[in-house]
């Protein structure tokens, strides 16, 4: 099992970071949070076609790069840290890998290749609140007559998205962008730089997908775990960085602040779980691309220490820049928004813990 | 030889030659150092000790695989080596990075086939993290040096026959100027060793006297006035050491223990008490993954530097965490319990005592700032100050 990057990943990995620095700044991050969209639909093509990120995870049959999950953790990285508003968490993790794990040939070859090339965005309707965050056997979602009624809550990316992919009792139903009865409301949410909503669907016409629907949202749910973890770890990093770049800088009673333990033995702790995070991260991505027995659980493990990593990091950020990290201004908040939301969506931290639980097997 | 071949040899070796791990008896394997030695030898015999050292040295010159094969399959095996650990961890690579050719001819060997047992002699009751400030002092003499001084903290001892020695050897130097790394024969007749016993009622330890020692020239490890290097160095195997050396199944405060321990009390349908079985397994998992991939790298050629620091402190500050843990989950059984009838009550006794040896946490979390993130280095107010004009702790 290798642990460390092939130097394709490394190259991926320094491909995606240029065009972050120079598509996706923070500053044009903050333009999208301004504007009405959740993200930039120039960026996401771009990402698309000119890098082929949408792509990564898809087979070359449906016109994607055919690589391995792990190839995508490489570029999650690159987008998670500089918090790049993009569809690919709803898109290329859990709308794809719905419709791989599912075995439904005519919606894959239907979307699939739509999604490589950056043209068509998917989410996975799952969510029905806090307590049931990967509903299938007990979803209160009915199917009949060829429809389905019920509500959706947190849907990444639901207001762009051309199909989503709705979970219910009797199996995934795949539904149309524009389909009568499906009514989309976004949230004015927390994180500034993901875009959720809340789904209501009333005999909302859709056609029920082939396929083990609680087995394939069982694999997504990993997908999911590694994909966040990944982006969790790598905008901790960013946290981290910054922070260790303003000790150096902030001078308070003549010497910079990061001569001080006050400041420095928080940082070292952070960048110790950070070590340790993107280590279990590294393990879990082997596992999956391997498919090894032990996969369900190290992309759990990965998750439940990225997330709280994450929020530990977003908040002693905050608290270490002083007053300037509470600022509108300053981009802490941003990590801050985004770590809670993390930490919270598709399964949080009770959610996590079970699922390690029920894998170890206790 | 295949690495598949080779994990299979050490298994079969193992199998007869070492008891499995069994949970229900207590920890301290209690084989006495003759046993140890008879183990430590066989061991070589077999080609299992010194599996990445040079050939030329008594190692077997295989690689990191080998190595990382045979950790796996020993994990199992309740190992007789306590006495050895230091000796090969610490002082053994430092020899083979510093010592003279004949000096690495005249020990290496002798330590992996059990011969010589060897201790590392740092710690002082003066100064326990501020290492530099030590005051065991050793004077030129005719065809040598003579030391004088103590030392604390000292690891086997008692059973030791030899011990690699921080000493300081010019006071009119600046603190890290003046120390000097010898080889010290234990069974001098000036070499006192006395058991010191810790907050668990173990006696770990040792303090180690020394008075009118005389060691010849050739003692010296690496250069005169330049032992702070060479201990550094050896610092860094430590930290390895301690940070990788964690065996899960050994560890009454690990995952596999505890699991067994909450089903044995029928804990196991308690929500909290899985979730927080969940949250030391990752964190265990997650230790070994980071040691794998610090293996990895170093073999791929990246230094591990002071990233060894990280592996360090979240290994002292395991125990520590899994500690409170315990006391949530088990109750008023960890008060009523002695240290000998419930393992993991010995180990939340014993769990400080790691966040203090090789190195505090405070002092790992220094280096991680300073050298993984760079953070400024306090200017201190003895880095440039003779030794003798310094205040020191009596």
């Amino acid at each position: 099992m290798t642990l460390i990057d092939t130097d394709d990943q490394r190259d991926l990995a320094s491909s995606v970071k240029r065009f972050v620095s120079g598509q996706a700044p923070m500053a044009a991050v903050r333009k999208t949070i301004a504007s009405e969209a959740s993200f930039d639909p120039d960026v996401w093509r771009r990402l698309s076609q000119e890098l082929g990120v949408a792509g990564l995870p898809i087979p070359e049959q449906y016109g994607g790069a055919g690589a391995s999950w792990s190839d995508l953790v490489v570029a999650l990285r690159e987008l998670g840290s500089g918090l790049v508003p993009t569809p690919v968490l709803a898109t290329s993790v859990l709308a794809t890998g719905t419709l791989l794990a599912l075995d439904d040939e005519e919606a894959r070859a239907t979307w699939l290749p739509r999604f490589a090339e950056g043209t068509a965005v998917g989410t996975l309707a799952v969510s029905e609140g806090a307590r049931s965050p990967w509903a299938v056997a007990d979803s209160t979602c009915v199917v009949e007559d060829g429809t389905v009624t019920g509500t959706k809550t947190a849907v990444l990316n639901a207001a762009e998205a051309d199909v989503l992919l709705v979970t219910t009792a009797s199996g995934v139903v795949l539904v149309e962008k524009g389909a009568p009865g499906l009514t989309i409301t976004p949230a004015d949410a927390l994180d500034l730089t993901r875009g959720i909503a809340t789904v209501t669907l009333e005999r909302t016409p859709g056609r029920l997908l082939a396929g083990d629907a609680a087995a394939a949202v069982d694999a997504v749910a990993d997908l999911a775990n590694l994909a966040l973890a990944s982006e969790q770890a790598a905008a901790t990093k960013a946290c981290l960085d910054m922070t260790t770049e303003y000790a150096k800088i902030r001078y308070s009673f003549g010497q910079p602040i990061g001569i001080y333990q006050g400041v420095k033995h928080p940082l070292a702790d952070i960048y110790t779980d950070w070590a340790l995070t993107d280590a279990a991260i590294r393990k879990a991505s082997e596992s999956l691309a391997e498919g090894s027995e032990t996969a369900s659980l190290d992309a759990a493990v990965a998750r439940h220490l990225a997330s709280s990593g994450y929020v530990e990091a977003a908040k002693q950020t905050m608290l270490l820049h002083g007053g300037i990290g509470f600022t509108w201004e300053h981009d802490a908040h941003l990590y801050y928004r985004n770590a809670i939301t993390g930490n919270v969506l598709l399964g949080g931290p009770a959610a996590q813990q079970d699922r390690i639980a029920q894998k170890l097997g206790v | 030889m295949s690495t598949d071949e080779f994990r299979a040899k050490a298994l079969a070796w193992l199998q007869q030659n070492a008891k499995p791990f069994d949970d229900n008896e207590p920890s301290s394997g209690g084989a006495t150092i003759e046993e140890s030695k008879a183990f430590q030898k066989g061991l070589w015999e077999a080609g299992l000790a010194g599996i990445t050292w040079p050939k030329e040295y008594g190692g077997q010159g295989l690689g990191t695989a080998e190595q990382l094969a045979f950790n796996e399959v020993a994990a199992d095996f309740r190992m007789p080596v306590g006495p050895f650990v230091i000796g090969l961890g610490m002082p053994a690579p430092v020899l083979l990075e510093f010592g003279t050719e004949e000096q690495k001819k005249r020990h290496i060997a002798p330590m992996l086939r059990g011969d010589e047992i060897w201790s590392q002699l740092f710690s002082e009751p003066s100064g326990g993290s501020d290492v530099a400030s030590l005051q065991t002092s050793a004077v030129r003499v005719e065809d040598g040096w003579l030391i004088n001084g103590q030392k604390v903290w000292t690891s086997g001892a008692q059973f030791s026959d030899f011990g690699a020695v921080l000493v300081r050897t010019d006071p009119t130097r600046p603190k890290h100027q003046g120390i000097t790394m010898f080889i010290v024969d234990l069974h001098h007749p000036g070499v006192t060793v006395r058991p010191l016993v810790v907050a668990t009622g173990d006696a770990p330890f040792n303090e180690v006297f020394f008075d009118d020692v005389h060691v010849p020239e050739d003692a010296v490890i690496g250069e005169v006035n330049n032992g702070w290097a060479v201990a550094v160095a050896m610092l860094r195997y430590e930290r390895v050491t301690i940070g990788t050396g964690v065996r899960a199944r050994a560890n009454p405060l690990g995952y596999d223990a505890l699991v067994e321990l909450v089903r044995a009390r029928g804990l196991d349908d308690d929500p909290s008490v899985r979730r927080t079985l969940a949250q030391v397994y990752a964190r265990e998992s997650a230790m070994r993954s980071y040691s794998a991939v610090l293996h990895q790298e170093a073999k791929a050629g990246v230094p591990i530097g002071a990233r060894g620091s990280a592996a360090k402190l979240a290994g002292a500050t395991f125990p520590l965490w899994v500690s409170d843990l315990v006391q949530e989950i088990f109750g008023e059984e960890i008060a009523l319990q002695t240290r000998d009838t419930l393992p993991i009550a010995r180990s939340i006794l014993a769990a400080p005592g790691g966040a203090t040896a090789g190195g505090s946490n405070e002092i790992q979390r220094n280096i991680i700032a300073e050298r993984v993130l760079g953070l400024p280095k306090d200017a201190g107010v003895d880095k440039n100050v003779p030794f003798n004009q310094l205040k020191l702790s009596k």
